[in-house]
């Protein structure tokens, strides 16, 4: 298996260490996160739910991450892109980067192609990582004049600022669900000049608007119940629970109703 | 009480600098070991070329992104949310239905420990889970084959949107005036160009989310 290059032993080794200096600057921030807090009122019970919920709600979302190095290590192997999933990057950043750089080294085919030549591998880690290190830059820069000037704004009227803090917020559901409800997936064209779709479940259409539709429901199911119950740990847990369940319904359609979940209007 | 907030936050700032300078020579230390590893280095031409065509595109988007996600995330939140990676579809949310749940304010001092605690605790559980199933995939082709069927790996590309539906839910149902004219918006932008990258839309959405809430606040409609 470590007989490939860009998966062989010292690479695996580069990713560990990789790994651990994330794990360890997380603990840094978590430890003092949670001294400060018990400083200030914060309770046992509110650091653990938080602790807890944060931990369930990161599963589904960890294992989509863990697909996408599935997809890029056709090209790649596995250890490039699990550094680059595990460390600043994100899965809308990744693959345009290792395409944009598998492409500029003049091969066809993009991240469906196993990049054989070390130097073609070497020019995709350098544009992976390059592609991704300007926060690194601007944060230390400007993010304490940054929260300087909008603390000041906030602390003047808190009825905009907690108005402006939704707003942006619902900005950024917004975008994330309009993909879901009118965006293009990946399509191949083909010799005729046709249209087809080339990846299911990428482009909007009946498995998205499931999943969007679904989580919506069972959020609001679960919240009611919660209301009407009285049940404190569904609170904290109501929002994974809605996403394991929405997954549980596509998983289901997927498997039992194919056709009807290939049905994209959007590919 | 508050210059103990104050030395809390500014010890958040010093050291997130500090990790965030550490960050970046991890960052490029890896693609030059592997190099060494291999024994080649890449052409210039080719790293320039690709560097330039995605830095055009990825590079506003991350100037907005700390605008944008700063304020949300907190001081702490911000640091550990840009060192580790998958905002928008993960840290971002989790850390405000961490909030959410524990009824603490954004721009709060309480908000601030939540985000962080959120954020932190969410990176830990990503970074074993990513490494336990590379670990599968690397010594069980069985496995793999599996995640890559047709019944399972198209679900898995919804999990983004079951994140934000039900997300969704909580924001919408509270704030649903400020809510129609950015799905609106990007969803008309998206009849129109659905290939846009989600960087962009994101802009877009905050931006014209932002400026429509400021407007309905000023004429007192919500």
């Amino acid at each position: 298996m470590f007989q490939d290059f860009k998966s062989d032993g010292f690479m695996f080794c580069i990713a560990i260490g990789v790994l651990l200096f994330v794990v360890a600057q997380s603990v840094f921030f978590l430890l003092r996160a949670i001294k400060r807090g018990k400083q200030i009122g914060i309770t046992g019970d509110q650091i653990k739910g938080t602790i807890a919920s944060s931990a369930l709600f990161s599963i589904a979302p960890a294992i989509s991450i863990a697909v996408t190095v599935l997809v890029l290590s056709v090209a790649l192997g596995y250890v490039l892109p699990w550094i680059r999933l595990s460390v600043i990057g994100a899965i809308q950043y990744e693959v345009p980067a290792a395409e944009a750089a598998i492409e500029a080294a003049g091969l066809s085919g993009g991240i469906g192609v196993d990049v054989s030549d070390p130097k073609v591998f070497t020019a995709v880690a350098w544009v992976m990582s390059l592609g991704c290190i300007l926060p690194l830059i601007l944060i230390p820069l400007f993010l304490k004049k940054i929260q300087g000037k909008i603390s000041g704004t906030m602390n003047k009227n808190t009825k905009w600022a907690d108005l402006m803090s939704a707003a942006a917020f619902i900005g950024i559901i917004a975008a994330f669900l309009g993909r879901g409800i009118a965006g293009t997936g990946e399509q191949t064209v083909l010799e005729s000049g046709e249209k087809i779709n080339a990846v299911i479940g990428d482009g909007a259409g009946v498995l998205s608007l499931t999943a969007i539709v679904c989580s919506i429901v069972f959020m609001l199911l679960l919240v009611f119940i919660n209301k009407k119950l009285q049940w404190k740990w569904l609170e904290s847990f109501a929002m994974p629970l809605a996403m394991i369940l929405s997954m549980v319904v596509i998983v289901l359609l997927n498997t039992y109703a194919p056709s009807l979940a290939a049905i994209e209007w959007r590919y | 009480m508050k210059n103990k907030k104050r030395s809390y936050l500014d010890s958040v700032h010093l050291y997130g600098s500090i990790w965030c300078i550490a960050a970046l020579f991890v960052m490029l230390l890896v693609p030059t070991l592997m190099c060494l590893h291999l024994g080649v280095w890449p052409d210039g031409s080719v790293v320039a070329k690709a560097f330039f065509s995605i830095a055009i595109l990825f590079y506003p988007t991350a100037v907005v992104e700390v605008v944008a996600y700063g304020p949300l995330l907190g001081a702490g939140g911000t640091y550990l949310s840009f060192l580790t990676g998958n905002i928008a579809n993960l840290k971002l949310p989790c850390a405000l239905n961490s909030m959410e749940n524990a009824k603490v304010r954004a721009n709060s001092e309480e908000g601030e420990i939540i985000s962080t605690i959120s954020i932190a605790t969410s990176a830990i559980v990503t970074t074993v889970i990513i490494a336990v199933f590379v670990m599968i995939f690397a010594f069980n082709p069985s496995f793999t084959s599996l995640m890559q069927s047709e019944t399972l790996a198209p679900a898995f590309k919804q999990v983004t949107y079951t994140i934000f539906g039900a997300l969704a839910a909580t924001y919408f149902a509270k704030h649903w005036k400020i809510s129609i004219l950015p799905i609106a918006a990007v969803s008309l932008i998206l009849v129109f160009a659905g290939s846009m990258q989600i960087g962009v839309l994101l802009v877009i959405g905050v931006v014209v989310s932002l400026l429509g809430a400021h407007l309905m606040y000023k004429l007192k409609w919500v």
